[in-house]
């Protein structure tokens, strides 16, 4: 009796944590047969929806180019930084061929290898066309391969949800029915994100960066080290709060992909064992040394031999290009200390402007550290404890950095949105989705009408605007809590459903 | 949105099914809120509804908030001299009009430079309704294309500049006198005449520190525009030649002058004489989209006006209110409720007279309708898109045109009050901004701040975030016992589908908002009525398109389509954000889309279910839902409200109407046009595809 109503006690418990696919599969696995010709068809189709709407996003930004003047969209606070505005690198690129250095005058803070790649794009003009718009067909360009490459990346996570769903017993059949393609899923929430479109359209950096920061990702994901690191370096030289990656990156190429934790995998196997006791006596002891994870030193010492020859080149290459205007001094005091003491206090959707234009000038370096500390402090217990996930944990560091980054736009935003929507397979309990949803489209539309009604109208103030940011930072803060906390919970549901699964077999 | 916060923390608590330890008080009151969210949906909205009949009893009194402007407290240096000197303005105007003599402008040009002030011609090209979408989006300065230049029409301005003798060049104050030089009545005349006194005393006083402007507008083609393009012509030069120049003898080419930022800006209008016997003085002071300037400059020339001058001071009401036996009704119970507070205890004095809380509440109805609508109402509009404070004084004498006497007494009391205004305004370091921006008149000396109104708003928008999430949480567990079998279960994001039939409609009504552009270029000449019959087609046809798309249509009734609760949910969430941004652009709009759209949104149902039930509660809910919605079109709400006015409007002449109002709308870049498209639009097609709804 208990033999057959438990499943149904099981399939409704688990309804309820929303990890029911898993059971309902196992129960209706003996009425279905293997349909491949209709499944491939359906493979098929989607992954043509996938281009349609790849594409559609494309035309979109094209269409979108041919109207910037009227958009205006490079001036707002909102898409371009001090670091990432495109005016700013046309600057750098004037004086660099006015025989200056391109830091002269505090107007480019960028990296010099930017300014030789997109410096030239930025004079040179076609008939008839607006302005800018070589750039920003490298920037649709750069948006396009990021979305590669993170479909890239989802099809590995994807493989390895479902590698390691077949390892812990939850999922019975060879087919990955039932698991979303978060990398489709991932490509069009980057291509589609207003956030993504607003700032390859705005020509501001940041597509570049992210491209940076995907690629470096992708790298580790596929294992291809020197790419990795390429990646790394690139992002690190671009915007430095990528350096954080090191850490998720490292754990990736050591320990492999995001799995459930190591502890599940041991409880299964052991229950197994059980299973088929009588066998194989001999390897019990076997087993008890698999309890930790080798560490693959050798491809982590071989990914740090590349960074540093990607870090020597970049180096080089910078040193090359500024030889006369001050060297790599220069570039370190105008790039990354320019980005640490938060010189420009113009605002943006970040809070930092707003505080240091208010704090004494005497307390002014005590606050540099503590709001920068802030973000080196939360990386060692999130590494320890999300050390199994590597790739959720580096979207993690990526959201936080992007909270208390000292010039944020929404560039970084929708990097970090579209790495989320990798973990659609574990994150789909995450609560607040709606309540979140409908704060960030709210603050997004009133952002631009605080600043109108601050700056063009004169009838409010910086506390407008400002208000506006603490708004964002609070709902960002609530997305990274609620993710970490839905991923928690579902290691913690993995393992209820294992406990419950065991029972199962043995009554 | 913080009660959305909330109710997720109930569904916590539920659905582990372990009992978590007691949530915190605040979490508990937001579940307690969420619910019993139908009564406190109908609390808030009737308190929002009651705070805004009370706003005429919460007005303060104004006061001068800038300590530097000390108006009144120097005495007048204006003599009879100058009163004469514009006397003799008029006349010699009176006198050139009749001989034919040519020009006014080059009269009133002469009589500027013998008061030593620099004299300058600006022409500029009257410009037609044009609605181009974007510029919505854009500053004032990104629209002066170059168009095609015509020596048929354009407008000479004349401008007149005094050098300030203790200033450095860097501060002005505008005076501007609209003036038809073609066919000016005999009181446009005296508005020169009041202004070219007070010029003559600003050309000989010391104490001048702002250089001062004085702008004869030529009002050929409207107020504004000329005012606009003076002002444009001020902040943005352009460096072409302009084709214009070679129209006229007049030589305007390369001598356009400049007299640093303007401070503050008066508009002058005398005109038809009032219906008493004294003079009336009323201030326009509402510029686009419901920007008011600071409200200090209204209490500087209140209060220099009613203490000094003597002048009869008003601010424009809905006359129709006045006679409301509703209102009236209302006053009295305000007035005796007041009476009993006061009895209770003395120092209780909200009460006011039920003849003041009428004249207060059709004062706040029109100082509402002109913020709603978004159209300046007046030449001072222009100075408020470059951040200048302006209001316009519209004088109406007490006499008839040709009294001698009473028009030199006239003279000197008028530019003794603009003096008195320039004197204060002289004072100032800074620009004006220690009063309020935002606020709502209900007479002249007294005010309602942001601060209070914005309570009746957010009183009435309360209930949509609750009413959401008890909804979310609703159809939340009827899908979950619905889809109980499909393999797909995402507890988290059943609201997506929702959200993309939100989305898809919220696009059609953008793309509505944008069909005038393109049927104002189709060729040829088409009179109002047939243009709104294409853009009501169009849209149609439009709607229809994007109900047979599967997946956006609301309609359609998949197998485990929508749950109508939750797609009510996301429309009322897209309601609060839409009327919260618009509370923010122009607050007048969003409260009377609010009270449209609140009630419309908050009782839409399935009314399938409730005529299957045959019950009179669920019938009765209906047919409101189904009134409410009628009235929340557009169309409709509009030709309600010109019957309310006393103009019946029925049929195609209807949509005539409604097209020229529009096109004033999107002639004065109003963000109300934006709203109603937008906003107000996709959620009233939300609220009849609720109603409708195959559940």
């Amino acid at each position: 009796m208990g033999f057959v109503i438990k499943p149904n006690i099981n399939s409704s418990s688990f309804h309820l944590s929303g990890r029911s696919f898993f059971i309902r599969r196992r129960q209706k696995k003996k009425k279905k047969k293997t349909r491949r010709g209709e499944m491939a068809e359906d493979q098929k189709k989607k992954s043509c929806r996938f281009w349609i709407w790849a594409l559609s996003s494309v035309v979109f930004r094209l269409i979108l180019i041919s109207f910037p003047g009227n958009l205006n969209l490079s001036s707002r606070p909102e898409v371009s930084t001090p670091l990432t505005s495109i005016r700013r690198l046309a600057e750098g690129y004037w004086l660099k061929q006015a025989s200056m250095s391109p830091y002269a005058g505090s107007m480019y803070h960028g990296s010099p290898l930017l300014l030789s790649v997109l410096g030239p794009l930025t004079v040179q003009r076609i008939k008839g066309q607006p302005s800018h718009l070589l750039c920003s067909l490298v920037f649709v360009i750069a948006d396009i391969l990021s979305a590669m490459l993170l479909r890239g990346i989802g099809k590995k996570l994807q493989m390895a949800y479902g590698l390691n769903a077949r390892l812990l017993g939850l999922l019975k059949s060879s087919r990955d029915k039932g698991i979303l393609p978060c990398g489709d899923i991932a490509a069009l929430v980057y291509l589609w994100n207003p956030f993504t479109i607003v700032s390859c359209v705005g020509l501001s950096t940041s597509p570049i960066e992210n491209l940076a920061v995907i690629l470096a990702l992708f790298g580790a994901v596929t294992r291809r080290v020197p790419l990795a690191a390429f990646g790394l370096v690139i992002a690190t030289h671009l915007s430095l709060y990528p350096a954080t990656l090191t850490i998720p990156i490292v754990i990736i190429l050591g320990y492999g992909l995001d799995a459930p934790p190591i502890k599940l995998f041991l409880q299964t196997r052991s229950v197994e064992n059980e299973e088929s006791s009588t066998p194989t006596v001999s390897k019990q002891p076997k087993l008890k040394q698999t309890t930790r994870l080798p560490f693959l030193w050798k491809t982590v010492a071989h990914f740090l031999f590349w960074v540093l020859l990607w870090s020597l080149c970049v180096l080089v290459l910078c040193a090359f290009s500024l030889n006369k205007y001050g060297g790599l001094d220069e570039m370190f005091k105008r790039t990354y200390g320019f980005i640490l003491s938060i010189e420009d206090l113009s605002p943006n959707i970040g809070v930092f402007w707003y505080f240091f234009a208010e704090v004494f000038d005497f307390f002014r370096n005590f606050f540099l550290i503590v709001f920068h500390v802030n973000i080196l402090f939360m990386l060692l217990p999130l590494a320890i404890r999300l050390k199994h996930r590597p790739c959720f944990l580096a979207f993690i560091y990526l959201a936080i950095s992007s909270i208390l980054k000292s010039y944020p736009s929404v560039g970084d935003s929708s990097l970090y949105l579209s790495l989320w929507a990798l973990f659609v397979n574990e994150l789909v309990d995450m609560k607040f989705s709606f309540f979140l949803f409908c704060g960030y489209l709210g603050i997004s539309l009133l952002s631009p009408v605080m600043h109108n009604l601050w700056i063009w109208r004169g009838t409010g103030n910086a506390n407008f605007y400002f208000g506006n940011a603490i708004g964002y930072a609070c709902f960002q803060i609530v997305f990274v809590v609620e993710s970490v906390s839905a991923m928690l919970n579902h290691d913690r549901a993995l393992k209820r459903c294992i406990n419950t699964n065991h029972g199962e077999v043995k009554n | 949105m913080a009660a959305d916060n909330r109710y997720e923390e109930e569904e916590v608590r539920t659905d582990d099914g372990s009992p978590i330890t007691k949530p915190r008080p605040i979490v508990r009151l937001g579940i307690f809120l969420v619910a019993h969210s139908p009564v406190f949906s109908v609390v808030f909205s009737a308190a929002g509804v009651l705070a805004l009949l009370l706003l005429p009893l919460l007005a303060k009194n104004t006061y001068i908030s800038e300590n530097a402007l000390m108006p009144g407290s120097a005495r007048s240096m204006l003599s009879n001299r100058d009163a004469s000197d514009g006397s003799k303005l008029v006349k010699d105007i009176k006198n050139f009009r009749l001989n034919h003599e040519g020009q006014v402008q080059r009269l009133i040009g002469k009589y500027m430079s013998e008061m030593v002030a620099e004299v300058y011609y600006q022409k500029f090209q009257p410009e037609g309704n044009q609605f181009h979408p974007l510029h919505f989006f854009s500053g004032p300065a990104s629209y002066t294309l170059l168009r095609n230049v015509s020596c048929a029409s354009y407008g000479v301005n004349v401008v007149g500049i005094i050098r300030a003798p203790r200033g450095d060049g860097k501060e002005s104050i505008v005076l501007v006198t609209p003036y038809d030089f073609i066919n000016g009545g005999d009181y446009e005349d005296l508005s020169l005449g009041v202004v070219s006194s007070l010029f003559s005393l600003l050309s000989r006083v010391t104490w001048l520190s702002k250089d001062i402007i004085w702008l004869v507008a030529d009002s050929r083609y409207g107020d504004y525009r000329p005012v606009a393009a003076w002002l444009a012509e001020y902040h943005t030069p352009s460096f072409k030649v302009s084709d214009q120049l070679k129209c006229d003898e007049l030589n305007t080419a390369d001598n356009f002058r400049r007299a640093g930022t303007v401070a503050a800006a008066l508009v002058l209008k005398v005109d038809g004489r009032s219906e008493r016997f004294e003079d009336i003085l009323s201030i326009y002071a509402d510029a686009s989209n419901g920007q008011m300037p600071n409200l200090d400059l209204i209490n500087v020339v209140n209060y220099l006006a009613v203490h000094r001058q003597g002048f009869h001071v008003k601010v424009e009401k809905v006359v129709s209110l006045l006679s409301s036996s509703w209102l009236k009704i209302v006053g009295e119970i305000f007035e005796a409720v007041g009476k009993v507070a006061h009895t209770l205890n003395p120092d209780w004095k909200f009460g006011i007279p039920a003849a003041e809380y009428i004249e207060g509440s059709a004062t706040l109805a029109s100082s509402l309708y002109s913020q709603a609508f978004g159209i300046p109402t007046g030449p001072h509009g222009a100075f408020r898109d470059y951040q200048v404070d302006a209001i316009t004084l519209k004088i109406s004498p007490g006499f008839p045109p040709d009294s001698k006497a009473r028009q030199h007494d006239f003279f000197l009391r008028g530019s003794q009050l603009l003096e008195g205004t320039i004197r204060s305004v002289n004072n100032l370091l800074e620009k004006f901004h220690q009063s309020f921006f935002l606020y709502l008149l209900t007479s002249p000396s007294k005010f309602i701040s942001v601060g209070v109104y914005m309570i009746a708003f957010a009183l009435l928008v309360a209930s949509l975030p609750m009413v959401a999430a008890s909804l979310y949480v609703d159809g939340c567990k009827a899908l979950t016992k619905s889809t109980h079998n499909s393999a797909e279960n995402f507890k988290s994001w059943k609201w997506l589908d929702a959200a993309k039939q939100v989305f898809a409609l919220h696009l059609l009504g953008f793309i509505v908002t944008l069909l005038p552009y393109f049927i104002c270029q189709v060729p040829g000449q088409h009179s109002p009525r047939n243009r709104s019959i294409m853009w009501g087609t169009t849209s149609s046809l439009l709607l229809v398109t994007f109900v047979t798309i599967p997946g956006c249509s609301p309609f359609s009734s998949r197998l485990h389509g929508t749950n109508w609760a939750i797609l009510k949910s996301v429309t009322i969430s897209a309601a609060f954000i839409g009327l919260c941004l618009m509370s923010i652009i122009n607050f007048a709009t969003a409260e009377i889309g609010a009270l449209l759209l609140v009630p419309t949104c908050l009782l839409a149902q399935p009314i399938k279910p409730a005529l299957r039930s045959r019950r009179v509660k669920s019938l009765l809910g209906a047919f409101c839902s189904m009134v409410l919605v009628t009235i929340g079109f557009p169309v409709i709400f509009f030709a309600i409200t010109k019957g309310l006015v006393g103009e019946g409007l029925v049929g195609l002449s209807l949509g005539g109407e409604f097209w020229t109002w529009l096109e004033s709308l999107w002639a004065w870049k109003s963000a109300t046009y934006l709203y109603i498209g937008m906003v107000h639009l996709p959620c009233w097609l939300l609220c009849v595809c609720i109603l409708f709804h195959p559940s």
